[in-house]
């Protein structure tokens, strides 16, 4: 890839085959009585086959919404734009019949809360099934044992038995398989993780990422992970995006990214991050003032208002997204300099 | 430049009465007033009680009882019986406004009996709860399996029909029914923060009820009695249908229809034009209540 | 999988079929609503013999007629028992009823029990028929409405339905026997054929009137269906997962939405019970059909007590029959109840 800074441009860490999902000035807006709220300001990523890649930001940053819009299930007053290409075929503009047959097929989603994502009057079995059924042509007999052998997969104990128990009887990590397994049953080239260990306990999310990260070797799938913990992003992720606003303001390989900090931002996100190390009764650094009212676009830097390192022309001008370094992305008109952050 | 994408599923709007009325009068049109699922019944429950009501005073309208025999089966529009006569020669205007009258009042008496009586049981017993709920609940459970249709019946029948019969009559229905309503309320109020405080301050049952718990129960209140007043007024023309309620010759909308059975075939409009004022009636108060109950958003 | 039975080794076979029985919840929700039903059913049949003999009038002096003689009203009161103290005559039914006696009608002799049985069975089918009719109507619109809210069917039906619980069933029904019966004659104003004598005939006769039952409902449980339908699609996250699974919104509403809502949807109807009973006593008197609710008011009427509580009784025990059919259906629809005992 050209080291020029091209604005806007997909990034892509590795040279390769064409990748995999390919974003590019997506834009979403929603129409309220009130206002549109411009919920993502035109991001552009792309993931490549078999690659992790996580996306981090604070609630309202836009992140949930970019996903809900790769798979295409917006509420009907959002209004779409760009481009969002999987395997190379366009998906913005699709009509809702087309887009349901690559819906869990091609694209499948994890979400947040496992109690409450799973029909509460249905067998869990049923529910993988039916995933099955909707895209495979198979009959009820080998979806049932696809199903068994997906539960086998995400290791619940004794899954013949399982298949026919209710989510109610499974406690939140064992629910949250079952919901991996849901999300596999088709074999989906890229898997989408929403948040998807946030209302687990830390045991349970280690062992539910070490499954995904073993899942993923196994079947080579893509894991598109959305969070806000950048915890999570340095242990699994390959590629790291932090959105602020409804854009994105850095981008980086893992590595890099967190031993050479550039954005004001992401560094006051890691100061925030508790640590062992911290002496006690010490007030945590948190990142003063709130988001942006998301239904105005603002003139200058959107972070400007509470960034620590801000100028005066952070307020007049925003940053574009520049390919500073090879692989290596922010918007930023002044951030850290190598290795000494202010 | 924005295409608008079919890149969504079919997720539903939300469904709310919220006000979708005239444009431009933002702000300078209350809220509630704009929403023409409260404007629209309103107004025209509004009209019907002023004719009902005040028309008789201000204007000399035909007397409901007494026309004259000469006159019988007068089409709609004749000079000076807008709606004609009928197999008497009463007025069916002035009879369809006087039995308006009956019709409002034992639709509001029943309503605020079964408030003040209803109401004021069901939140006592669910406030103090223990065994004196437990009865209540007992209690209400025996009018509502069954017996307050044959209490009704056997009432109406027994005592003569009347209006204050009738109106104690159904009562029966909406005491217990106010009392279900409030002790469901009550309950979901008497643990919430603001009154277990209030109760630790040491003060009163009494002040917490009026003080804590009705303002907070009374939209619920009001538009399950708008609910219940349309059922009211529906049950009452049984009532009078059967021959059970108002007795003829006075007016009441439910005697008019059971005594313009006979003539269907010949003059529909003696059974029809009360039974539209009754459809229109019940339906304005259903969509008030239905309205106003989505727009404070309690179920 | 379900643990809530504890298998032990059984000392007799007779001892530990018995005790697993004991244990099992569906009995026991079963027989703790049977007891505690008994005491309402006292209370109701109290309620209505107070009610009965507290009135004016008798059963003598409205069977008899304004011509008889007071020889021959002091006669009938004495062979019927109505000069005797309430409570005597309240403890002789009371004492009849729990032997399973019901005692004979007061105009014609007719055992109650008897009567009872041949009425009961024309207002059930005319209430079956008409929650066929309900049934087979409101939850397909419901669906269709929930799957194009604000759109014209649903638009239309929330109007429509809107009327039809505001229209006075009486009124309905004369609107109706005009369309049909008088101008038309495809079915019968008045009268009734039962099974017996030819099922055609019979369906004739009955439909209408179960037509003016069931539309009121139609109106109700549509629109009810229809909000907790809705309720779902926006506000449930299995509904997202389901969309995720990329099911089209059809199938997502009848697999899965559907399925939480038929538990709203039965306890809504055990308790318009009351509300139906009510109606139906209406619809059988307009069309003259031989059924309890018409019985019923001739009794009142006549002051005929044995009928009256007898049929009391009956639809007492109906609502405790419907309220525990819904309890049962809870736990048979909602599998969270089901094992609440086996975690």
């Amino acid at each position: 890839m050209a080291a020029a800074a091209a604005e806007g441009a997909p990034a892509s860490v590795q040279l390769g085959p064409s990748p995999l999902l390919e974003v590019s000035d997506l834009r979403v807006t929603f129409r309220t009585r009130a206002a549109s709220i411009h919920a993502v300001q035109g991001i552009s990523f792309s993931v490549e086959p078999g690659q992790t890649l996580a996306i981090i930001g604070e609630s309202g940053s836009g992140k949930t919404v970019s996903a809900q819009a790769v798979m295409g299930i917006l509420p009907r007053t959002a209004t779409v734009s760009g481009s969002i290409r999987f395997k190379g075929d366009e998906l913005v503009g699709r009509s809702e019949h087309e887009l349901r047959d690559y819906r869990g097929r091609n694209v499948a989603m994890v979400f947040q809360n496992p109690e409450r994502s799973l029909n509460p009057t249905m067998r869990i079995g049923t529910q993988i099934a039916e995933a099955i059924l909707s895209h495979l042509k198979v009959d009820r007999k080998e979806a049932h044992e696809r199903a068994v052998e997906l539960l086998r997969m995400v290791r619940l104990q004794a899954p013949e038995r399982r298949f026919y128990e209710y989510p109610h009887q499974l406690s939140g990590g064992m629910r949250q398989r079952v919901m991996i397994a849901i999300a596999l049953a088709c074999g989906p080239a890229l898997l989408i993780a929403d948040e998807a260990t946030t209302a687990l306990d830390v045991t349970t999310q280690a062992q539910i990422m070490d499954l995904l990260m073993d899942l993923q070797q196994q079947t080579g799938t893509a894991l598109l992970m959305i969070s806000h913990d950048l915890g999570l992003a340095a242990s699994y992720a390959e590629e790291v995006i932090v959105m602020y606003a409804g854009k994105v303001v850095e981008q980086a390989p893992t590595k890099e990214l967190f031993a050479d900090v550039r954005m004001p931002y992401t560094q006051a996100l890691l100061d925030a991050i508790p640590r062992i190390e911290t002496e006690p009764h010490v007030l945590l650094p948190v990142i003063g003032g709130r988001p942006p009212d998301l239904a105005v676009i603002p003139s200058g830097c959107s972070f400007a208002p509470r960034c620590p390192a801000v100028q005066d022309d952070c307020r007049e001008q925003a940053p574009p997204l520049r390919q500073h370094e090879p692989g290596r992305w922010w918007a930023c008109w002044h951030p850290y300099r190598k290795g000494a952050p202010e | 430049m924005s295409v608008p994408a079919d890149l969504i599923t079919t997720a539903p709007v939300p469904d709310t009465a919220a006000p979708f009325g005239p444009f431009g009068t933002a702000g300078r049109v209350p809220g509630w007033a704009r929403s023409l699922e409260i404007v629209i019944p309103g107004a025209i429950l509004a009209a019907l009680l002023f004719f009902c009501f005040i028309w008789p005073l201000v204007y000399p309208v035909p007397k409901p009882i007494g026309g004259s025999l000469l006159t019988p089966h007068l089409p709609l529009w004749s000079p000076g019986h807008i709606l004609g006569t009928d197999i008497v020669g009463d007025d069916v205007m002035s009879r369809i406004l006087y039995g308006g009258r009956v019709s409002f009042e034992v639709a509001a008496a029943v309503q605020v009996i079964g408030l003040v009586i209803g109401g004021s049981l069901g939140m006592a017993a669910a406030y103090r709860g223990g065994w004196v709920e437990a009865v209540l609940m007992r209690i209400l459970d025996v009018f509502l399996a069954f017996p307050s249709l044959v209490l009704v019946l056997a009432i109406a029948d027994g005592l003569g029909p009347s209006e204050t019969h009738v109106i104690w009559a159904l009562s029966f229905f909406s005491i217990p029914a106010f009392a279900r309503v409030a002790r469901a309320a009550t309950l979901r109020l008497r643990d919430q923060p603001f009154v277990v405080a209030s109760r630790l301050s040491g003060s009163r049952p009494l002040t917490i009820m009026f003080r804590h718990l009705v303002p907070n129960m009374w939209p619920q209140l009001l538009t399950f009695s708008l609910l219940g007043a349309s059922l009211t007024i529906i049950l009452e023309g049984a009532l009078d249908f059967l021959g059970y309620g108002i007795p003829p010759p006075a007016a009441s909308w439910g005697n008019m229809i059971a005594s313009g059975q006979q003539l269907i075939s010949v003059y529909p409009s003696f059974v029809v034009v009360p039974s539209v004022f009754l459809l229109v009636t019940a339906i304005c108060l259903n969509v008030l209540g239905d309205g106003l109950r989505a727009r404070w958003g309690t179920r | 999988m379900n643990t809530s039975v504890t298998v032990q080794p059984a000392r007799w076979a007779g001892g530990a079929r018995a005790r697993r029985l004991a244990r099992s919840p569906v009995l026991r929700l079963a027989g703790r609503r049977i007891l505690t039903a008994i005491p309402v059913l006292w209370g109701v049949t109290l309620l209505t013999f107070i009610t009965l003999s507290a009135l004016p009038g008798d059963a003598a002096s409205a069977l008899l007629g304004i011509n008889a003689t007071p020889a021959e009203l002091r006669a009938f009161r004495i062979k019927l028992h109505l000069n005797e103290p309430f409570w005597v005559r309240y403890g002789h039914w009371l004492g009849g009823a729990l032997t399973g006696n019901l005692g004979t009608s007061f105009s014609g002799g007719q055992s109650v029990a008897s009567t009872i049985g041949q009425r009961l069975p024309v207002t059930l089918e005319l209430v079956i028929y008409a929650m066929v009719i309900t049934m087979v109507v409101s939850v397909p619109l419901a669906v269709l409405c929930a799957r194009r809210p604000r759109g014209i069917i649903d638009r239309l039906s929330m109007v429509l339905s809107m009327a039809s619980i505001s229209i006075a069933p009486y009124v309905l029904a004369l609107l109706l026997v005009i369309v049909f019966a008088v101008d038309t004659s495809i079915f019968p104003a008045i009268g009734y054929q039962s099974i017996g004598a030819g099922l055609a005939g019979n369906l004739r006769d009955v439909t209408l009137p179960s037509i003016i039952l069931a539309l009121p409902l139609i109106g109700f449980y549509t629109r009810f269906l229809r909000g907790d339908l809705l309720e779902q699609m926006q506000s449930e996250d299995y509904i997202v997962t389901a969309r995720a699974k990329g099911l089209s919104d059809w199938q997502i509403l009848t697999r899965h939405a559907l399925r939480n809502s038929f538990i709203g949807l039965m306890t809504v109807i055990g308790l318009n019970l009351a509300t139906l009973i009510g109606v139906t006593v209406i619809v059988e008197q307009i069309f003259s059909l031989p059924g309890i609710g018409y019985e019923l008011l001739q009794s009142i009427s006549n002051r005929n007590v044995p009928v009256v509580e007898g049929i009391v009784l009956v639809f007492g025990a109906a609502v405790v029959l419907a309220n525990l059919v819904t309890d049962l259906l809870y736990s048979v629809l909602d599998p969270r109840i089901r094992h609440v005992r086996s975690r």
